[in-house]
């Protein structure tokens, strides 16, 4: 009972850091309509950025979350507006050329990490690491719960930031239909661009939770893609309020199968799981929209 | 295509016998290495094409083809061995016919959706496959699975050819010159005018599907003979796949020599890597780079830059009504 409870409480804090980045990952696909296969490789720059930060500036890890935000934010602006050309572009197959960039991108940066940085792993050290709270039978690891409190935030501020400002209307409904938006004189093109800054930035500020709870290295990045596809099938693509119960499951789901049967089980577990959805439900077992 | 006038057929079709005899030749007039370099050249040209099938023709991106690839591969390694012991020419139908059930089980229910479901389904059935395979000890785990070493270059470089030769001429007679081809780029540029039509587009997209998988496990079996030696990363690999979109992508896509211009060029400067630096992460950063050049500047590949203007002027006159995007 004390080992369930602990894999249901390390699943469930692990699912609040997944949660944080696949929920931009789903707006991301709402405004632009494009598949983020790179979505990993932001979540392992994050990390790495992490590992600098602390390895050569000597400063605490936390201190590189405000800085992935800055950073990768404004790489993901650039990007934004190339991402949005080709998604509209003229030629007879968009969406699939867009997948594509995406795709490419992302093995060109995990192509790139593995030249620079090679296969081995480093870890994002903060003044949690290694500490934790017993409580009762369970013990606390507190960079897990550190890293949940401020997924947590950084989320309730992503739902406050689209339900309760204007901006956040217009976001909604470029994605709930795009060329409404248009007309109603939303600017779709900048819009596009800082959706994508956003969601860069969100993706590798986990990217530093995730590096300090656990270790990167560059071939991670599947992993993480793995994630945020699953999270998007189980709650239908798009569907930002179902990411977060789909992230919660993905990170129960993980920490029982490793638990219990083996953790070289674990991302068969989830790919069999996400098969299965998609063969059953492909729309989605929690589809509740925008 | 099929409209064209005579006059301007006889030079392909001379350039095309031109490549046919130097194939031909080339076993007795180049060294074993080179032999190897032309038998995966062969290989991967036939790939692309396989994967073009669905990718290009009908615009469905599959990102886990290495999955139908590994499964003739295994299907082979599998039958080879010492219970069955069968020979090698008995299981490369073997391989098709699992390699078909598979491609139904998972085309059927997910290409009814829109194609970025069909991406992610089949890029998670590859990596099933991988995780799988290195679990189950009847595949040989991690470590692999060998086979009885059959040590004729010719022999390879000869199956891969007619492999090669009779993929494209299927792409060549369905895609280009019969009425399936005709239903299947309809459905492609626009899939409710398609059904409107009268096309079973469900039906269509599975049957283009089942022959993009089942030539795919094709060269899976010969190359599994070839290196006689095979592991989950080697033949499921993420990379296999990836190189195939690149291929297309950069010879053209949805044309027929396209993915053979591509595949061959890209080939040959994975060997030129290969010589100069060793087997090195520094490729996959190369393919990931010409896969978003060449969908930021040449979207048409490199065939495209040999079809005529006016052409180009039509498809991006038939992009402006039929395309745009944001349909949702």
């Amino acid at each position: 009972m004390d080992l369930f409870l602990q894999t249901l409480l390390n699943g469930l804090l692990i699912g609040g850091v997944i949660a944080t980045f696949t929920i931009a990952f789903q707006l991301t696909f709402g405004v632009l309509h494009v598949i983020d296969f790179a979505v990993g490789g932001w979540v392992v720059l994050g990390g790495y950025l992490g590992y600098y930060v602390t390895a050569l500036l000597g400063l605490d890890g936390f201190a590189a979350i405000p800085l992935a935000f800055v950073l990768f934010g404004a790489l993901g602006y650039l990007i934004g507006p190339v991402l949005y050309n080709v998604r509209n572009s003229r030629t007879a197959r968009p969406e699939l050329m867009a997948l594509a960039l995406t795709f490419g991108l992302f093995t060109l940066l995990r192509g790139g990490m593995l030249t620079a940085w090679g296969f081995n792993t480093r870890n994002v050290t903060t003044f949690l690491s290694g500490e934790s709270l017993a409580v009762g039978p369970v013990i606390v690891p507190l960079i897990r719960v550190a890293a949940a409190v401020f997924a947590a935030a950084i989320a309730g501020g992503l739902f406050l930031f689209l339900y309760r400002t204007r901006y956040g209307l217009a976001i909604r409904a470029t994605a709930e239909n795009c060329h409404n938006a248009a007309l109603m004189g939303v600017n779709i093109r900048r819009l596009s661009a800082n959706v994508y800054g956003l969601y860069a930035g969100i993706t590798a500020m986990a990217g530093v939770l995730m590096g300090a709870i656990y270790s990167v290295n560059p071939e991670v990045g599947l992993r993480y893609t793995l994630f945020a596809f699953f999270v998007a099938v189980l709650a239908g693509l798009g569907s930002v309020g179902g990411a977060v119960a789909a992230a919660l499951m993905l990170g129960v789901i993980e920490a029982f199968v490793s638990t219990y049967v083996g953790s070289s089980y674990s991302l068969l577990a989830i790919f069999a799981t996400l098969f299965v959805v998609l063969l059953v439900s492909p729309k989605g077992i929690l589809r509740r929209g925008l | 295509m099929a409209a064209q006038p005579m006059k301007s057929r006889w030079p392909g079709l001379l350039l095309l016998a031109v490549i046919a005899v130097a194939l031909v030749a080339l076993p007795w007039t180049v060294n074993n290495y080179w032999l190897r370099v032309a038998t995966g050249a062969l290989m991967w040209a036939g790939l692309a094409c396989s994967w073009n099938m669905l990718g290009g023709y009908a615009g469905y991106i599959n990102f886990g083809h290495s999955a139908f690839f590994g499964l003739g591969a295994y299907v082979t390694a599998f039958l080879m061995n010492d219970p069955f012991g069968l020979p090698f020419l008995v299981t490369i139908p073997a391989g098709m016919v699992v390699t078909a059930v598979f491609a139904v089980v998972i085309g059927a229910p997910t290409l009814r959706l829109r194609g970025a479901y069909f991406a992610i389904a089949t890029w998670a059935f590859a990596e099933v496959l991988i995780q799988f395979a290195s679990a189950m000890d009847f595949t040989g785990g991690i470590g692999g699975i060998g086979l009885p070493p059959f040590l004729n270059e010719r022999f390879f470089y000869f199956a891969m050819f007619g492999a090669a030769a009779l993929t494209y001429l299927v792409a060549w007679a369905l895609f280009e010159h019969s009425r399936f081809g005709l239903k299947v780029k309809a459905l492609r540029d626009h899939e409710p005018a398609a059904e409107a039509m009268g096309i079973n587009t469900a039906l269509v997209k599975l049957q283009t599907f089942v022959l993009s998988a089942v030539t795919a496990s094709v060269f899976g079996a010969i190359f599994a003979y070839w290196v006689t030696f095979i592991n989950p990363k080697s033949v499921f690999g993420g990379d296999i796949t990836d190189q195939m979109v690149v291929m297309v992508l950069l010879g053209g896509l949805g044309t027929l020599w396209g993915p053979a211009i591509g595949g061959v060029a890209l080939f040959v400067v994975n060997r030129l890597i290969w010589m100069h630096w060793g087997d090195t992460a520094f490729y996959i950063a190369v393919l990931g780079a010409a896969i978003v050049l060449v969908v930021l500047f040449l979207p048409n590949g490199i065939a495209g830059l040999f079809v005529r203007r006016k052409a180009n002027a039509l498809e991006k006159a038939a992009g402006k009504l039929v395309g745009g995007g944001g349909e949702r």
